[in-house]
């Protein structure tokens, strides 16, 4: 069992503010191998990662982060030619083997004229930062991605 | 035990029914170890599982994971281009 793996109060806070395919994978990835490991994952999405997060139909984009020049095109044709894993389903088995917690920005959301119902099921809520922090103010990891 | 003659769970092929192949390979670090996660949860306590990866990372992961949670690593057989893991469920 995954709750084996750790004393329950291990927790992983990451705070998501980019939506281009080499973050996103692997962020995925380090949320499913915190909730292998047994920890809770909380994930606040802000900005472009609250951008990342808007429903949409079809497999994500794989378009990663500009400023590689050709690398960035090789590694584009690498993630479709190795048929990289879809981030989002990462996620969504995450969520059904452990304890995983996504929330949206509440200022990101006021920016960019989003509502709840434009977000992916996987968001649980809109929250503010304070409340994002007191959730995760005892995390033993923490990351800015 | 008690003595009582329980006969052992076998399909028709003569394989142990509680034995299940995970075919993770292909699939990208941590993929494997989120299976073998996933079929630990569901299958009852005793099974034993193949677990079979092609990610270079499970080399690790699993018998660490394994360790962690408190499950059994009876051996790792290095195949062409995978690796098999055999492993048993020890507990709840």
């Amino acid at each position: 069992m995954a709750d084996d793996a750790a004393p329950p109060n291990e927790q992983m806070a990451i705070v998501l503010t980019e939506d281009a395919a080499d973050k996103l994978l692997p962020f995925a990835t380090l949320v499913s191998g915190a909730i292998a490991m047994g920890m809770r994952v909380d994930v606040f999405a802000s900005y472009w990662g609250l951008v990342a997060f808007k429903a949409r139909a079809g497999p994500p984009p794989a378009s990663v982060s500009p400023g590689h020049g050709e690398g960035g095109t090789a590694l584009e044709e690498a993630l479709r030619r190795k048929n990289a894993p879809n981030w989002k389903a990462i996620l969504e088995m995450a969520k059904s083997l452990g304890e995983l917690h996504i929330y949206a920005c509440s200022q990101s959301m006021e920016i960019l004229g989003l509502t709840k119902a434009d977000l992916d099921p996987l968001v649980e809520s809109v929250t503010g930062v304070a409340t994002f922090i007191d959730r995760t103010r005892s995390a033993s990891v923490s990351y800015f991605i | 035990m008690s003595g009582d003659a329980v006969p052992p769970a076998v399909d028709p092929e003569g394989k142990d029914l509680h034995r299940m192949v995970v075919d993770a390979r292909g699939s990208w670090c941590p993929g494997p170890l989120m299976e073998l996660v996933r079929v630990i949860k569901e299958e009852p306590v005793g099974t034993e599982f193949e677990l079979l990866s092609s990610d270079e990372g499970s080399r690790k992961d699993v018998p660490m994971w394994l360790t962690k949670a408190g499950h059994e690593l009876i051996k790792v057989e290095n195949e062409s281009g995978f690796d098999r893991y055999v492993i048993r469920k020890s507990h709840e």
